[in-house]
């Protein structure tokens, strides 16, 4: 059994991704404790939430370096979901 | 020549994907988390539109819920999900216990999500509220007992490839079965993040 060699990371490319996604959360969280509402807060939340889900597909579920259809099934799915969402809550303001 | 992302990953060591390379793990384990994403989405979906036309029942019934406990299953789920990340780069650098000990601790966060998503399922039980309460209830019932069913099925996959790797089942060069629980377990992970703002948070 042959240990493949890699470069060593002080702080492991995930190990970033793992501390962003915890601050989104917490953001995430913050603005659901202070009541905020109405359209910017619902478009924010949504654009932290793509973010978050970007990163999970491309760097914790490998899809970075998957073939281009693979990233696009993803990509269209999470932003379809984004955008539909908006665009229901939009829909229920008018 | 290298380039760095906006949270300052340097992909220089990203090997670039030649066309049509499949994703890490089994590829049927992949058209399985697209069908799963697709099933989700129409869900998420339906709560979205449902709401519109019912707006101040949802926004009143949201505030009972526990936004505490959605958002420490959020950081609990992320934090699982990174700890399955570590094991597979366990497994590619050839230490098999490393990995199982980075397994056993995904799951074991697995199991504090249940935990704490069975307190939360009883104490609205308790006061009551069911699937018939009212239209929102049923969408916040149904979806997080339906993530609820994937998470436990994510535990017991992860916990088979955590007992095969224990026993010296993979190697750097085999080792497909770890790829292909830990994609399912993010699959789970990307739900919930989604889950959370939606139900528990928008208004």
């Amino acid at each position: 059994m042959n240990a493949i060699p890699h470069k060593p990371h002080f702080v492991r490319p995930c190990t970033r991704i793992w501390l962003a996604l915890i601050f989104l959360t917490a953001v995430t969280y913050s603005i659901g404790d202070a009541g905020l509402g109405g359209t910017p807060v619902m478009l924010a939340v949504l654009a932290i939430t793509f973010a978050k889900t970007q990163m999970i597909a491309a760097y914790f579920m490998g899809l970075r370096k998957a073939g281009l259809l693979w990233r696009a099934i993803m990509g269209v799915y999470l932003a379809t979901v984004a955008t539909m969402i908006a665009v229901a809550y939009l829909i229920a303001i008018k | 020549m290298s380039t760095s992302t906006p949270l300052g990953i340097n992909s220089a060591s990203v090997i670039a994907a030649p066309a049509g390379k499949y994703p890490p793990g089994d590829l049927a384990i992949w058209l399985f988390i697209y069908a799963e994403l697709l099933a989700f989405g129409v869900f998420f979906l339906s709560y979205a539109f449902a709401r519109s036309k019912n707006v101040e029942l949802f926004n009143q019934s949201q505030l009972l819920l526990n936004r505490e406990s959605g958002a420490i299953n959020a950081l609990v789920l992320i934090t699982s999900s990174y700890f399955v990340v570590r094991a597979v780069a366990a497994i590619k650098e050839g230490h098999s216990k490393v990995c199982a000990n980075w397994l056993g601790a995904g799951i074991g966060l697995g199991m504090v999500f249940v935990v704490i998503k069975l307190f939360e399922f009883s104490a609205k039980f308790s006061q009551g509220i069911s699937l018939s309460t009212n239209t929102f209830y049923m969408f916040y019932l149904s979806l997080t007992m339906f993530h609820f069913m994937h998470v436990i099925l994510g535990m017991v996959i992860l916990a088979a490839v955590m007992l095969k790797a224990r026993r010296g089942g993979y190697t750097p060069e085999n080792h497909t079965g770890v790829e292909t629980g830990a994609s399912y377990w993010h699959m789970v992970d990307l739900l919930w993040i989604i889950l959370f703002p939606l139900v528990y948070v928008i208004r």
